[in-house]
C-alpha cells in the first residue's frame, strides 16, 4: 500500500486521463464546525477506465462521486472531466452537463415509481430536443435491450425485483451515452446473483464501450470487478495492489 | 421540461388528497362565482333601473327615498310647463306623476305579502321606455298590472298572479289586467295601479314623485333650475340613473360582505391547502433529486410542481362551473327592491378562473420552493 503519487503528464497505464482531480478540498458546515471529508485530494482516471473506490462508512465516498458527476463542487481545487473544469461550472450549467456527460447509479435504485421501466429510461432522452419520438423510443428499447429487461418495458419499478431495477437504473444511466458512469454502491442492496448482473454490465461497459466508471462499493468482490482500486481514508486516497487471481472473466 | 404526464400521475399518486384538493379549490371557486353573480346580479338590476334620460323631481329633503317623499300633485302640470327639452311622442311630453307606496296585499288564499305599488297614469309609459305589456291590458280604475317577477318577491305562483286573478288592498278588490316586463329593473317586481284609485284608498293628496324624460342627459340642468326657482314646490331633481347609484351604494356593505366570505374563505383553504401541499412534495425529495441529478433544471422542476397543483385547481374550477350550472344558473334572489337573476357572465367565469389559476400557483410556489431547497447532495441522501 503506498501513497498515491498522481502522474504529472500522463496517467499510469499511459492512457488519456478522462478525470483529474487536483488538489481537491470540500468541505461542509455542521452547524458551528466544519467537516472537510475531502483534503487537498489528487486523482487520475484514465478513459474507460473501470475504477473501485472503497473506505470506511463517512470517509467521504460519496462525496467524492458526486464532485465528479457535477452534483456538488469542490471547495478549493481543480476538477477536470473530459476536458471540462467542473469547478468553474455554476449550478445550471453543472446541471446541463450532467445531463450530456454523466449516468449516476444509486444504490436503492432512485427509479420514479408512478413511470413504468420504459418511461423511466426514456427521462433522460426528453432533456435532449433535437431527438424525435421514434430516436428516443428506439434508444429506450436498446438501452433497456443491453441491461436484458426488453421484455420488462411496461412494469412499474413495484413490479421488478431490487435486481431488477437496479439495471433498470443503469439503462437509465447510459441511454444518452454519456462518457462517465458513476455508481455509489450499486450492489449495496442486491443477492449475489443480482450483484454479479450489475458488475457485469458495468465492466462490459467500460472494456467495450470505452466508459469511464467510478464505483464506490464495500463489497470486495465487487471491487475486484473493477480495474483498480482505491481506498479513502482521511480525505486522502490510498492506492491498493490489485489483488486479482486472474484476468477481468470477459475476454 | 418534464412532460404533463409526469404531473399527471403524480397527481393521481394519492386520490384521496386529489379529491381534497379538487374540492376544496372547487368550493373556493364556487364562492368566487355566487358572490359575484350575487353583486353582478344586484348590480345590474340597480344600474339598469335608472336612465340618465330621467329625472326624478322628489320633495326636498327625501332625496333618499321615494316611498317618504311628498311632491305636490300641480308639481306635475308645472314641471310639463316648466322643464326644457322633455320628450314627446304623439303630442304626449314625458311627465309621470307617481305615487310609490310600501304596503301589504292579501290573495284569496290569505297568504299576505309586502309588495310595492304603484299609481301610475297611462303617461308612465312614456317615461319608462323598457315597460311593455306583455299579457292582458293597461289596468282601468279596480284593476292592477302586474310586473313579471313580482310573484317571486310576493312569494306566491305565477298562475295567481295572473290576468284574472283578484287580490286585496286596504279591504278593496283588485282584478289583475295585465302583466308587464320591464327587462332587468326593479319595476319587474311590482304592482302598478291606477293612480286615482291609490291615492283614494290610501287617503294621499300628494305625489311621491314626478318622473320626466329628457331629451338627453345634458337636459338635466333645465330640471334642476326649475326645482330650484320653484321655490314653492319644494323640489329636489336628481337623475334617475343616480337615485339607483345611491341606492346601489346603500347596498355596497353586503356587497363586501360576500366577497370578504369569499376572500376569507379562499384565505383558508390556502393556508391548509399549503400544508398538505409541502408534505405531497416533501415526500418526494429523493425523486426530484434524481431529476436534478439526472439533468432536470430546478425551473423545470418547480413548473412540473406548480403545473401539478395547478391541474388540480383547475379540475375544481370545473367543477365549481358544474357547481353553478347545476345550482345557481337563473336562480333568483329577492331584495327590499326587487328581484334579480344570477348568472354566470362571461367576466364573473374569468374571475374564478383566475381565483383556480391563482389556489394553484400561491398553493404550490412555496411548498414547491421549500423542498426544492435542500442542497442536491442532501437530497440524494434523504
Ligand atoms: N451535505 C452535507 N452536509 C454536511 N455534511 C456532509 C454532507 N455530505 C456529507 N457530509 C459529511 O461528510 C462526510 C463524508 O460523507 P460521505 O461522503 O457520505 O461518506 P461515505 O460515502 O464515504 O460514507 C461525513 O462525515 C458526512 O457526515
Ligand atoms: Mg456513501
Amino acid at each position: 500500500m503506498t501513497v498515491f503519487n498522481p502522474p504529472t503528464s500522463s496517467d499510469p497505464h499511459g492512457k488519456e486521463v478522462f478525470i483529474r482531480c487536483r488538489n481537491v478540498s470540500k468541505s461542509y458546515r455542521k452547524g458551528k464546525t466544519i467537516v472537510t471529508p475531502l483534503e487537498a485530494l489528487d486523482l487520475d482516471v484514465g478513459r474507460g477506465e473501470f475504477l473501485a473506490l472503497m473506505g470506511p462508512s463517512g470517509s467521504g465516498k460519496t462525496t467524492l462521486l458526486n464532485l465528479i458527476a457535477g452534483i456538488d463542487s469542490p471547495t478549493t481545487g481543480e476538477l477536470w472531466v473530459d476536458k471540462q473544469n467542473l469547478a468553474s461550472l455554476k449550478r445550471g450549467q453543472l446541471t446541463a452537463w450532467r445531463a450530456k456527460h454523466c449516468g449516476y447509479i444509486f444504490q436503492l435504485y432512485h427509479l420514479v415509481p408512478i413511470l413504468t421501466a420504459f418511461e423511466n429510461v426514456e427521462l433522460p432522452l426528453l432533456l435532449d430536443r433535437s431527438l424525435s419520438r421514434k430516436e428516443r423510443h428506439s434508444k429506450v428499447a436498446a438501452a433497456l435491450d443491453l441491461v436484458g429487461l426488453a421484455n420488462r418495458a411496461d412494469h412499474r419499478p413495484t413490479e421488478l425485483s431490487g435486481g431488477q431495477e437496479q439495471r433498470v437504473a443503469i439503462a437509465r444511466a447510459i441511454v444518452t451515452n454519456p462518457g462517465l458512469l458513476v455508481a455509489d454502491e450499486p450492489t449495496g442492496d442486491l443477492d449475489r446473483k443480482s450483484a454479479t448482473q450489475v458488475l457485469d454490465l458495468l465492466r462490459e461497459f467500460s472494456s467495450e464501450y470505452r466508459k469511464t466508471i467510478v464505483m464506490v462499493t464495500h463489497d470486495a468482490v465487487a471491487a475486484n470487478a473493477a480495474q483498480r482500486t482505491l481506498h479513502l481514508e482521511k480525505g486522502q486516497l490510498v492506492e491498493q495492489v490489485q489483488i486479482t487471481t486472474s484476468e477481468p472473466t470477459e475476454v | 421540461m418534464l412532460p404533463i404526464s409526469y404531473a399527471i400521475r403524480n397527481l393521481l399518486r394519492d386520490p384521496g388528497r386529489l379529491l381534497q384538493k379538487v374540492g376544496g379549490a372547487g368550493i373556493v371557486v364556487f364562492l368566487v362565482f355566487a358572490a359575484g353573480a350575487f353583486n353582478q346580479g344586484m348590480h345590474r338590476i340597480l344600474s339598469a333601473s335608472g336612465s340618465p334620460q330621467n329625472v326624478i323631481l322628489l320633495g326636498a329633503g327625501s332625496e333618499e327615498s321615494v316611498e317618504r317623499s311628498e311632491v305636490p300633485i300641480q308639481a306635475e302640470t308645472l314641471a310639463a310647463a316648466g322643464i326644457q327639452d322633455i320628450t314627446t311622442r304623439l303630442g304626449v311630453s314625458a311627465v309621470s306623476g307617481e305615487v310609490h307606496y310600501m304596503a301589504e296585499v292579501i290573495f284569496p288564499t290569505g297568504h299576505k305579502a309586502q309588495a310595492l305599488l304603484r299609481g301610475v297614469t297611462p303617461t308612465a309609459f312614456e317615461v319608462h321606455r323598457s315597460v311593455r305589456i306583455l299579457k292582458g291590458k293597461y289596468p282601468k280604475p279596480g284593476e292592477v298590472l302586474v310586473g313579471k317577477l313580482a310573484h317571486h318577491n310576493l312569494g306566491v305562483s305565477a298562475e295567481m298572479l295572473s290576468p284574472g286573478q283578484t287580490i286585496k288592498f286596504e279591504g278593496q278588490s283588485f282584478t289583475v289586467a295585465g302583466i308587464f316586463t320591464a327587462p332587468g329593473t326593479v319595476m319587474e317586481s311590482e304592482l302598478w295601479f291606477d293612480r286615482n284609485d291609490l291615492m283614494t284608498l290610501t287617503q294621499r293628496e300628494q305625489l311621491s314623485c314626478v318622473v320626466v324624460r329628457l331629451e338627453s342627459p345634458e337636459s338635466y340642468a333645465s330640471a334642476d333650475l326649475f326645482s330650484k326657482q320653484r321655490l314653492d314646490l319644494e323640489l329636489s331633481a336628481i337623475r334617475e340613473s343616480d337615485y339607483y347609484a345611491k341606492l346601489s351604494a346603500f347596498y355596497a356593505p353586503i356587497r363586501t360582505m360576500t366577497w370578504l366570505t369569499a376572500a376569507l374563505i379562499a384565505a383558508g383553504a390556502i393556508f391548509g391547502g399549503l400544508n398538505m401541499q409541502y408534505a405531497a412534495f416533501a415526500s418526494r425529495i429523493r425523486e426530484l433529486a434524481t431529476l436534478q441529478a439526472i439533468g432536470y433544471s430546478r425551473p423545470a422542476i418547480y413548473l412540473s410542481l406548480v403545473e401539478e397543483s395547478l391541474l388540480a385547481t383547475l379540475l375544481g374550477t370545473l367543477l365549481a362551473v358544474a357547481m353553478v350550472l347545476i345550482f345557481l344558473e337563473g336562480q333568483t334572489l329577492n331584495f327590499s327592491m326587487g328581484v334579480f337573476r344570477l348568472t354566470l357572465s362571461g367576466e364573473i367565469a374569468l374571475a374564478g378562473l383566475l381565483t383556480g389559476l391563482l389556489l394553484g400557483i400561491i398553493g404550490s410556489i412555496t411548498p414547491a420552493i421549500r423542498c426544492l431547497g435542500t442542497s442536491l447532495p442532501s437530497a440524494l441522501r434523504s
